[in-house]
């Protein structure tokens, strides 16, 4: 990247966060105040439930688990790999139907008693305390519209949405209340949004690495040395 | 309630309302726009963010205060579709488009005529309305050539002048010049896409773009964020109508924009002559202008919609509909989509312009022999990002390859492995237009204000266009396979509802009883009402419609103030 770039892109980058945050354009100091913030907060800065059970904005406890559970395999966690618990889809879905998505408050509520009562009947255990394979059984089907007791919404309609959303809350800006300390988006080599990137950049037939992965409003910590 | 006396009214300014206000307003005349969302600048775009913009599509209307239904055909119940693609603030859906900027070819104004001369005229489908334009490529050269011009389009030729230039697209119509800016970087979709498409002797080229390679006019050029359809430009680099005419137009001092105005009817006299329009407000005020000259330019389903809500006595089918044809041959681009992904290297898609980087003309317009393929007309297949957005989410709302689910570790695997090393094909395709292809008014579905929303009745999926789709969908896999990708797949297709860049509804032509406008927009009944944009558009070609919708509107310009302006009275 010549020097010329280089200079472009912190500015870039010192003015993408600063529109946000409200402050002029300073962008040198700004863009560094912006990584010592980030690195000193990376983790909380960009989530207000992270600290909590990742609810209470809108679903209660019970209702909750289960769409923490459900989630969970839909986009399960492995070593290394974040899953929807670790980027906190709950969070995001509960801060949706509270905020954006307040007009699906019903299909969720009819949906998550629907659900339940089928596992039940099928399984005589509300879902999160069913073990791995017979969750998926379940959500099988649903995906097939083959769970019996749905009216509205119907059993498919209630998982694509939960699918829908819980790739949203894996994948959106942090700011959402997902994808926390973004680990959707390193999960798949996601830089976030980049104000620019280089000729020598688009060249590459390698990974992307270069850091700052960037947020609305966090950046992840430069690792240095 | 509020009464403003202007010379000329504009409902809509977005890619043909925004030329018009500007080049009106240069000629003295007095010039009052009217747009139904706000007016944004370039910082509003900045910073970025997927779910805000692609999924959530805030440029765009909101499907819920501004419902458009669809129904397959005339006996089925028609439903609100889900996503809207056109824009919903002033500059219109230049703000959040690709900015694909395509001079038709010459065949393209001329579809029948060329038809049936290479194949006879049993090669058309029986019920298909294509009908050749009433104007030519060689009328619209010079406009096309102003707006590359004004907007600062980035491209190599492939035909200046009738010389043909290997690495332009040696299919295009003859231009008079380069054009302004050199193509944009490329990167690595564009890469992998054009070594495959010269393995197989096709013609690949940067595809011409709105976006500027360098800084021009003032503006930066552009940063290869990536976020660029869907979403407004950062940095102005993107040539939008808000950060290029719509400046002009201020500049003039005879222009003024009035945002949140929904307008709801065009009003007219005993005499046949339009005399203004009444909108709301904001606020819900009654409002009303009195203009000498009406120019209806939003979105297509609008055109058709005031047109049949003005209704009068006078006008009992709605202005400007003596020949019935008000709402008829609305066509769409399908958008088949065939993905690639690699396990030897990266692609890191999210990178660079996001709609359509890199493309072969080689099966578009009539570029092709049709003669044995069971179809006509063709296709323009480009390399880019699935939905023409390469944020993580975007991916997540397609297909993944067959035996991968949608669901669980495996597709979690897919992702992580994946989505750096994917890209995506889109055959856009020029479907025919057919008279029972119609926008409407929905009897049972009312907008946030209380009008019938728009009714399309449309299915896309008729014998001549599904053998097209086909036939696209082999080249993309062949092109795929040749790029010496791991896993190539189809999308699966959708329902029969119209795709992107609607075209239709206000057709233009040479004779008052076939068609709603003449060449330059004007209505064949009432010489004091224009309608501009691609619902003038008889057919549409397999090239995104926006520069030629500005082009149009600087013939139509040009018509006004040199013409109309001295002597107001049907131009033809």
């Amino acid at each position: 990247m010549s020097t010329h770039d280089e200079a472009r892109r912190a500015f870039l980058i010192g003015a993408a966060v600063g529109t946000v945050a409200g402050a002029g354009l300073v962008p040198d100091a700004l863009a560094q105040d912006h990584e010592r913030h980030a690195a000193a907060n990376a983790p909380a800065s960009a989530h207000p439930h992270s600290t909590g059970a990742g609810h209470g904005a809108f679903l209660n406890d019970d209702d909750a688990a289960i769409v923490a559970a459900f989630t969970e395999r839909l986009m399960p966690g492995a070593p290394g790999k974040p899953g929807a618990r670790e980027a906190g889809v709950l969070n995001y879905i509960d801060l949706a139907l509270a905020g954006a998505y307040e007009d699906l408050q019903d299909f969720y509520r009819r949906g998550l008693a629907s659900l339940d009562a089928y596992c039940r009947k099928t399984h005589n255990a509300p879902f999160p305390r069913l073990d791995a394979a017979r969750q998926d059984k379940v959500i099988t089907a649903l995906e097939e519209g083959k769970a019996t007791g749905f009216t509205w919404p119907t059993a498919q309609a209630f998982f694509n949405t939960v699918r829908t959303h819980t790739m949203e809350g894996m994948f959106a800006d942090p700011i959402y209340g997902g994808n926390k300390d973004f680990a959707g988006w390193r999960l798949v080599s996601f830089p976030g949004a980049q104000p620019l990137f280089s000729p020598e950049d688009m060249k590459s037939k390698d990974a992307f690495t270069r850091l700052p992965i960037i947020g609305l409003q966090a950046q992840a910590p430069v690792r240095r040395g | 309630m509020a009464t403003e006396k202007t010379d000329v009214v504009i409902i809509g300014v977005g890619a043909a309302g925004g030329v018009l206000a500007a080049e009106l307003g240069k000629a003295g005349m007095k010039v009052i726009g009217l747009e139904r969302g706000p007016r944004l600048t370039t910082q509003d775009f900045n910073p970025h963010d997927e779910l805000r913009y692609f999924t959530r599509q805030d440029l765009r209307p909101n499907i819920k205060r501004q419902p458009v239904t669809w129904r397959p055909n005339a006996n089925a119940r028609a439903n609100p579709i889900p996503v809207q693609n056109y824009g919903n603030q002033a500059g219109g859906g230049t703000v959040h488009y690709g900015a694909v900027s395509w001079r038709f070819h010459e065949d393209d104004f001329r579809a029948r005529s060329q038809t049936i001369e290479r194949y006879g005229a049993s090669a058309i489908p029986e019920d298909s309305s294509l009908v050749d334009w009433p104007l030519s490529y060689a009328d619209l050269e010079p406009y096309y050539d102003r707006i590359e011009y004004e907007l600062g389009v980035s491209g190599k030729a492939g035909n200046l002048q009738g010389r043909k230039i290997d690495g332009g697209n040696v299919f295009e119509a003859p231009r008079r010049r380069e054009f302004p800016l050199p193509p944009l970087v490329v990167d690595q979709a564009g890469a992998v896409f054009d070594a495959a498409a010269k393995k197989l002797s096709y013609h690949p080229f940067s595809t011409p773009r709105a976006i500027l390679s360098k800084a021009y006019k003032g503006r930066p050029g552009c940063t290869y964020c990536g976020f660029c359809q869907a979403f407004g430009c950062h940095v102005g680099a993107k040539s939008s109508i808000l950060v290029t005419v719509l400046p002009q137009a201020d500049a003039t001092g005879n222009f003024k924009l009035i945002t949140g105005a929904m307008c709801y009817r065009v009003n007219s006299d005993n005499s046949g002559r339009v005399t203004g329009v009444a909108y709301w407000g904001p606020d819900g005020s009654d409002n009303t202008i009195e203009a000498e000259l009406v120019i209806l330019t939003p979105f297509i389903y609008d055109n058709t919609r005031l047109l049949l809500l003005s209704k009068t006595d006078k006008f009992p089918n709605g202005l400007a509909n003596s020949s019935g044809q008000v709402g008829k041959h609305l066509t769409a681009h399908m958008m088949p989509n065939v993905y690639v992904a690699f396990d030897d290297r990266h692609i890191n898609n999210y990178m660079g312009p996001s709609a359509q980087k890199h493309t072969i003309d080689d099966f578009n317009a009539d570029n092709f022999n049709h003669a044995d393929v069971g179809f006509i007309r063709g296709s323009q297949i480009s390399v880019g990002t699935g939905n023409l957005e390469g944020g993580p989410i975007s991916l997540t709302t397609t297909a993944p390859p067959s035996g991968v689910p949608r669901w669980g570790a495996a597709y979690r695997d897919f992702l992580a492995k994946y989505y750096a090393r994917h890209a995506a094909m889109v055959a856009q395709t020029e479907n025919l237009p057919y008279a029972d292809q119609t926008i409407d008014l929905d009897p049972n579905v009312r907008d946030a204000w209380g009008l019938p929303a728009p009714r399309l009745t449309y299915d896309w999926r008729r014998p001549n266009e599904l053998a097209r789709v086909e036939f696209m969908m082999k080249k993309m896999e062949e092109i795929g396979r040749a790029m010496g990708a791991t896993h190539v797949w189809r999308a699966p297709l959708g329902p029969g509802a119209p795709g992107a860049h609607h075209e239709g509804g206000t057709r233009m032509g040479t004779d008052p009883k076939t068609s709603v406008v003449n060449r330059y927009g004007q209505s064949w009944d009432i010489p004091n009402l224009f309608v501009i944009g691609s619902s003038t558009f008889p057919s549409m070609s397999g090239f995104n419609p926006t520069l030629t919708i500005q082009a149009l509107a600087y013939m139509s310009a040009d018509a006004i103030v040199n013409r109309y302006k001295k002597n107001p009275g049907p131009l033809l």
